[in-house]
């Protein structure tokens, strides 16, 4: 027996062939397949491989990260805005009837050393008041609840004088975080017997019904450059990091090509690789959200400052990210594969030499200033939606336009470029011969650049326009305090006391209230403009109006009325109402007539320092009225004091809270523009050094990436004995001149988007030099940077190993 | 070998890459304008051996002694500096700068030597001239065949009129015809410029153009039988 048997002749073969190979895997199988493949390449494709897709992931992280915080904007201002809706109620249209659950509530809003705090207090009517979020129960009498951030404040010890300003209150618990605004936020609720209805209003609940605003246009204008900004340089970054190693990887695909694999079968591949890292990318762009929302806390910006937890992106924004960000670093990789054939025995480079036109170039920022200069040239309205929309979109086309540009700009100046010593020479002939990867890189700076200078010369502009109100309002050291007025006795008092606080040289005030006409049935008076009388001392109207002579028991009519153009009818010997309409919907109160003594005299009102009056039609003096019959009148106060006195500001404060801590305040001499607007610059220069050294990060891989490529000739340099410092020179000035040009033109582009963004605001063009010199002096450093981190392994690839073949 | 008056001479040089030893025991010597081929099968140190000669690489062990120079006693910065001024050589792929356009590529080692740059072009044209190739000056690297490629590289090793000229298998990429054409031009301005020619190489036929012939193996240099 033979397990061999020959087939006799003629005899057909009916055994069973061999199955046919199963056909390909076709559509998402094979996709699957080969980007599963690229992913294990990657993953095992040692130190190159590996630095590849460290890069990449990278990249793609902060990609990720920033997005994730750029989408976390309109939460994070929702959960602003929720939770002082929440907490918030300044009146009711209709006041509820007093009764056990309804509160009488007034704002006692305060300023400590040019820190904004927010006061409330509190009376209940009843045993059950409504408490606002975070906190369980009111405070009781003389007690207040403050946020943990007051708490500090009150606590460093050289904040004497805001504890003596709430000193008439105890602090009992601290506010829970979903009744602040923010964590770092300043803010107390307190208790005061004191409260009345003529100083507080009575509501039976907290929270209202008011809806934010809309970001402005400015603001738009703001967010969407940031992201612009910001997205570019890491977007080139990304691509800068997927072409590491592109020579291996093409030696690579080259070898799949010789054992069987098509052509978009290697481009899956290598599809496959950049995905790896950009799926490690994602899951570390997440982890530095995670761990970058913890810092929210720490920081204000434009004075909003949140809890990590409102630093959430929407679910539709986040699912946008997680999916868009893989898939733009996969389509950067094809991208870069364009023109290039991967064959079996190597790569085909059928590219034609990429000839740069203008046209399309110029054409984007062109675009963009067609867009801003008419809004600049006839500035209207910026709220709408078509102004929006020209702001955004010229914005946005001149920053990306200086991007299309800068190639152009590289390759006709480097191609006029002639002569120079060696080391220049061999830069600029590198340069004209490739400058792809440098302008690559370098375009990030640009748009990064740019955008920072426009949006610090906004900010500079707008910051420079409230510095110069508020000097010119703050030339005079004063300030005005107003609030509601019992009587003159009791106005008279306050006057006292400011007149001895530290620091004062003057005070002056009024009682002041409304009167109109009496109404008539053939005259209306729902609508008149209420006149206004002023209470006082001879001694205090004379500082309001030139009188010609004064002892108690006079009245004055003065000329006010020629300033507002209208005869408010208080004549001498005319009988007025001293409760008149005040404009609003409520019902017509009933009126309360008193007749102007007719032994009133005319009076002249005095011109204050500014050139401007105070208005005054009927200046009387205490006994000629019962200020009891007035209605709703307050005082005002206008104090001066000596600048030279430390914390004059603080005790005119103080004494004005220990008078009536619901009296306001009126003054220039705190700027809260210069704390907002300085915190908003120190952000974006800080972003600006982050990107530019990001930007370098980038350069350097390409150089070195670059150099790697060029290693075999690096070595034959060196045999030919060529110095170090010869190539290294020459690396710097490969460097440097894109960046120069990338510098010059982010500059220009930015200086003139930042003079169109403030004219078209209104604002006068400033810039801040200094800023300009500061950022192209850190595009300086990041050229010596990346030339100095370039120089070891330049050194390293100058060495006898490149020329060896065996 | 007669090392008496020899203008590069190098004894008992060691040289091993991690375990592998490259050369072990190597003696070398060359006269001015005589050209030495060095042959041997792939691996057997040839390419070391130039290295050492040139001072690119240091042995291990063993000296290598040009003119009054002892280079293996000498500093990185002044074996460059004697590389720039008295050696020139050729590799097997040209090695050209590829930014740079081939007079330029020419012109290179004498402006690394401090010539003008008009002066270098100038030089330099001349060389391409007589190289005959001064029809591509004006292009870059990967515009020209290879054996143009591999003539400028020639020019760029002579422009400087070095004294000895290490040549790498400076053929190995071109085709007979060509690979002659550049030995030709090379041996010939060589004794012109009564530079001496250190030639590696694994070819017979190039060996032909040689005055001399060496072959390594095992990292020993012998002289073949009958060499002059």
């Amino acid at each position: 027996m033979t397990l061999l048997r020959s087939r006799p002749h003629g005899e057909r073969d009916t055994t069973v062939p061999a199955p046919p190979p199963a056909p390909p895997r076709t559509g998402p199988a094979r996709w699957a397949r080969d980007l599963a493949m690229g992913m294990r390449f990657a993953a095992g494709g040692g130190r190159e491989g590996w630095i590849r897709t460290a890069l990449t992931a990278a990249g793609v992280a902060l990609g990720v990260a920033v997005l994730l915080f750029c989408a976390s904007a309109p939460t994070l201002m929702n959960a602003w805005h929720g939770r002082e809706k929440a907490r918030e109620n300044l009146g009711q249209a209709h006041p509820p009837p007093r009764s056990d659950r309804t509160v009488l509530y007034a704002h006692t809003d305060t300023v400590f050393r040019g820190t904004a705090i927010r006061g409330r207090l509190v009376r209940p009517d009843g045993a059950h008041p409504p408490a606002p979020p975070g906190m369980r129960h009111l405070p009781g009498p003389g007690e207040m609840v403050v946020s943990p951030a007051l708490k500090d404040l009150l606590a460093a010890p050289d904040n004497a004088l805001l504890r003596a300003r709430l000193s008439s209150y105890r602090i009992v618990g601290v506010i829970g975080d979903e009744g602040l605004k923010g964590p770092r936020e300043l803010t107390y609720l307190a208790h005061s017997d004191a409260l009345s209805e003529l100083t507080g209003y009575r509501i039976d609940r907290f929270g209202k019904s008011w809806d934010p605003r809309p970001l402005t246009t400015p603001g738009l204008v703001l967010v969407i450059m940031t992201c612009v900004a910001l997205m570019t340089p890491v977007m080139v970054f990304i691509g800068t990091s997927v072409r590491f190693g592109n020579e291996r990887r093409e030696r690579r695909l080259a070898a799949l090509r010789l054992v069987g694999a098509d052509v978009r079968t290697t481009r899956r591949i290598a599809s496959g690789e950049v995905l790896f890292g950009s799926l490690l990318g994602l899951l570390g762009g997440g982890a530095l959200f995670l761990a970058g929302r913890l810092l929210a806390p720490s920081i204000t910006l434009w004075d909003i400052n949140v809890y990590p937890s409102d630093v959430t992106p929407g679910p539709l924004a986040a699912l946008l990210i997680t999916v868009l960000v893989p898939t733009a670093a996969v389509l950067v990789t094809l991208v870069a594969q364009r023109g290039v054939t991967v064959e079996p025995l190597g790569i085909v480079r059928n590219r034609p030499p990429v000839r740069r036109r203008l046209w399309w170039r110029v054409a984007l920022p062109v675009a963009g200033t067609a867009l801003l200069v008419p809004m600049a040239i006839r500035p209207g309205p910026i709220d709408d939606p078509l102004a929006t929309g020209c702001l955004a979109g010229g914005s946005t086309l001149l920053l990306f336009g200086v991007t299309a540009l800068l190639p152009w700009l590289v390759d006709r100046v480097v191609g006029r470029l002639r002569g120079g010593p060696v080391t220049w020479q061999l830069a600029v002939r590198r340069l004209q011969l490739s400058s792809g990867p440098a302008t690559r890189a370098v375009s990030g700076i640009t748009v990064a650049l740019a955008g920072a200078v426009a949006i610090h010369m906004l900010m500079t502009g707008s910051q420079a326009g409230y510095a110069a109100a508020y000097a010119e309002s703050g030339r005079v050291p004063q300030i005005s305090l107003w609030g509601n007025g019992a009587s003159w006795q009791q106005t008279e008092r306050l006057l006292s006391a400011l007149r001895a606080t530290p620091g004062v040289t003057t005070a002056r005030g009024l009682l002041d209230a409304n009167a109109g006409r009496m109404p008539t049935p053939d005259h209306d008076t729902d609508r008149d403009l209420p006149g206004i009388i002023g209470v006082g001392t001879c001694a205090e109207l004379r500082k309001v109006a030139h009188l010609p002579s004064c002892r108690d028991g006079d009245a004055f009519v003065t000329d006010g009325h020629r300033d507002s153009g209208t005869e408010r009818g208080l004549t001498p010997g005319a009988t007025i109402n001293l409760n008149p309409p005040d404009a609003s919907d409520e019902p017509v109160p009933a009126p309360r007539p008193w007749t102007v003594p007719p032994s009133a005299r005319a009076a002249q009102l005095a011109p204050l320092q500014d050139g401007h009056r105070l208005y005054y039609d009927l200046l009387l003096t205490p006994s000629v009225l019962d200020t009891n019959r007035l209605t709703r009148p307050s005082v005002e106060a206008l104090v001066r004091f000596d600048r030279d006195t430390p914390d004059a500001v603080e005790h005119i404060r103080n004494t004005a809270a220990r008078i009536d801590p619901t009296m306001m305040e009126g003054s220039s001499i705190d700027n809260p523009h210069d704390r907002q607007y300085d915190g908003i610059r120190t952000t974006i220069f800080i972003g600006a050094v982050v990107t530019l050294l990001l930007i370098g990060a980038g350069l350097i891989i390409s150089t070195v990436e670059q150099l790697y490529e060029r290693r075999r000739l690096l070595s034959t340099l060196d045999a030919y004995g060529t110095r170090r410092a010869t190539l290294g020179w020459s690396v710097l000035w490969q460097t440097a001149l894109p960046v120069a040009l990338g510098l010059a033109l982010a500059l220009s582009c930015g200086l003139a988007l930042g003079s169109l963004l403030l004219t078209i605001i209104g604002s006068d063009v400033i810039v801040d030099w200094p800023v300009v010199a500061g950022m192209t002096a850190i595009g300086g450093g990041v050229i010596l940077f990346v030339t100095a981190l370039s120089l070891p392994p330049l050194w390293r690839m100058m060495r006898p190993e490149g020329l060896r073949t065996e | 070998m007669t090392p008496a008056g020899s203008l590069l001479e190098a004894r008992a040089l060691h040289k091993a890459y991690g375990p592998t030893p490259a050369l072990d025991g190597a003696d070398f010597a060359i006269h001015p304008g005589e050209v030495v081929a060095v042959m041997g099968p792939s691996g057997s140190g040839k390419s070391t051996l130039l290295h050492c000669l040139a001072g690119i690489i240091r042995p291990d062990s063993g000296s290598v002694r040009y003119g009054t120079h002892t280079l293996t006693g000498l500093s990185d910065a002044r074996c460059s500096a004697l590389r720039r001024t008295d050696f020139g050589f050729v590799f097997q792929f040209g090695q050209l700068v590829p930014e740079l356009t081939c007079l330029e590529n020419v012109a290179l080692p004498l402006r690394l030597n401090g010539t003008k740059r008009k002066d270098a072009e100038r030089q330099a044209r001349d060389w391409l001239a007589r190289l005959e190739v001064d029809g591509v000056a004006a292009k870059r690297p990967g515009e020209i065949s290879g054996g143009q490629g591999q003539r400028v590289a020639v020019a760029r090793a002579l422009a400087t009129r070095p004294r000895v000229i290490f040549a790498d298998e400076p053929t190995g990429a071109l085709d007979s015809l060509n690979g002659e054409r550049v030995l030709t031009l090379l041996t010939d301005a060589a004794r012109d410029t009564d530079a001496a020619v250190v030639l590696v190489t694994h070819e017979s036929r190039v060996a032909a153009y040689a005055d001399r012939e060496i072959v390594v193996r095992d990292g020993i240099a012998r002289e073949t039988a009958g060499a002059a």
